[in-house]
């Protein structure tokens, strides 16, 4: 059976159980997108574990999406005897994420939940994990959010040497002194 | 022997020579710096033949090697090895990181520089220094023993407030014991 039918039977028993608000075959990269609410997140994730073969968690991705006042998260299952992958998406509000904690479907999410409290500020209701994981003695906002500063912050907080408020482009230094000129298409990386 | 200036002399050049000769070092292995290490010891550079090695635990070692970036975590770490080790004690920082933060000048977690928060005598230039750079270094920490300025121990006892106000504004939760000086 080709990757096509196969992603088809999936997605329609995905969808007999599940109201999806968006779902995507990308049958040349070998996966199915499915974007589902966050109260139907925990359950999508069990059926497509045990129903569905799905078994291997292989990542757990972040996106802060600024713009739309979300964040959202992948899941990226692989499944070892169909050999396809089922990524699926969920979006919370930025302003109070707030989700399950999940790490009774696969014990690793407990350590990808951990990362994203510390890094991203999210609320796993139910999370039992130490308070301190990658951060030790943070008190300032969750610093991979994207309206962190985190220039400001370090000029504030660290010392800096002096000496590199002339730094120079390197790039751009070496084709000045050799009288050369930037290619085009080099010129939308140049910082003058 | 009496303690009079003349004999005091003599007895400081002995001490510096042997101490010059036999540097063993606490590798804190924290960034990409530490693979340098390995090629350091080993036969074709075999830094040993200059009385560097590897010593195992911060009470028996002489020189505390930084090799690359440290984190506000990292550092906690590294203040409580340096202030465990036994002076004469020398610090080298290893890698642009630990001289200017490098490539993580921006982070909101690296520190930028090492000499704000316990002192260094030697720092080692490079994005990783190669074998060379680093007997380099060790033969200038040699250098500045044999003329006795390699005295770390007795800046930071002397300016101890200033190093502690440094480490207490960015390790905020200060759980660390109280050491007698």
């Amino acid at each position: 059976m080709d990757k096509g039918k196969r992603f088809d039977t999936i997605r329609a028993r995905i969808k007999e159980n599940f109201v999806l608000s968006q779902d995507k075959i990308y049958a040349d990269k070998n996966r199915l997108d499915i974007s589902v609410s966050k109260q139907r997140t925990p359950a999508i994730l069990f059926f497509c574990k045990e129903q569905l073969g799905f078994i291997h968690l292989m990542h757990v991705g972040i996106v802060d999406w600024i713009e739309d006042g979300t964040l959202e998260l992948v899941f990226m299952l692989w499944s070892p005897t169909e050999k396809l992958r089922v990524y699926i998406r969920t979006r919370l509000n930025r302003e109070n994420p707030v989700m399950e904690n999940m790490d009774m479907i696969w014990p690793q999410l407990n350590t990808y939940e951990r990362e994203f409290k510390e890094m991203y500020g999210i609320d796993f209701k139910g999370l039992i994990a130490a308070e301190e994981f990658l951060l030790e003695d943070w008190d300032g906002p969750p610093p991979m959010l994207r309206d962190f500063d985190t220039e400001a912050y370090a000029q504030e907080v660290f010392h800096t040497r002096p000496g590199r408020e002339d730094a120079q482009d390197v790039r751009e230094a070496i084709i000045k002194r050799s009288q050369e000129e930037i290619p085009d298409f080099a010129k939308k990386y140049s910082r003058q | 022997m009496q303690n009079d200036s003349r004999s005091q002399k003599i007895v400081d050049i002995i001490q510096a020579y042997a101490r010059r000769h036999s540097l063993w070092i606490l590798a804190y292995g924290t960034g990409c710096g530490a693979i340098e290490i390995p090629s350091t010891m080993t036969s074709r550079y075999d830094a040993e033949r200059l009385g560097v090695r590897g010593a195992a635990t911060p009470r028996q070692a002489d020189v505390l090697l930084i090799t690359g970036y440290l984190t506000v975590k990292t550092l906690k770490r590294v203040i409580r090895v340096y202030e465990q080790m036994q002076s004469p004690k020398y610090v080298i920082g290893f890698g642009s990181c630990a001289i200017n933060g490098g490539m993580y000048w921006d982070s909101y977690n690296t520190i930028k520089m090492l000499d704000q928060y316990i002192p260094v005598d030697v720092y080692i230039s490079g994005c990783m220094p190669r074998p060379e750079a680093v007997l380099s270094g060790f033969g200038k920490l040699q250098d500045l023993i044999k003329a006795g300025v390699a005295d770390g121990p007795k800046r930071y006892e002397e300016n101890f407030d200033w190093y502690r106000a440094n480490q207490k504004k960015i390790i905020k939760n200060w759980n660390f014991a109280d050491y007698n000086w």
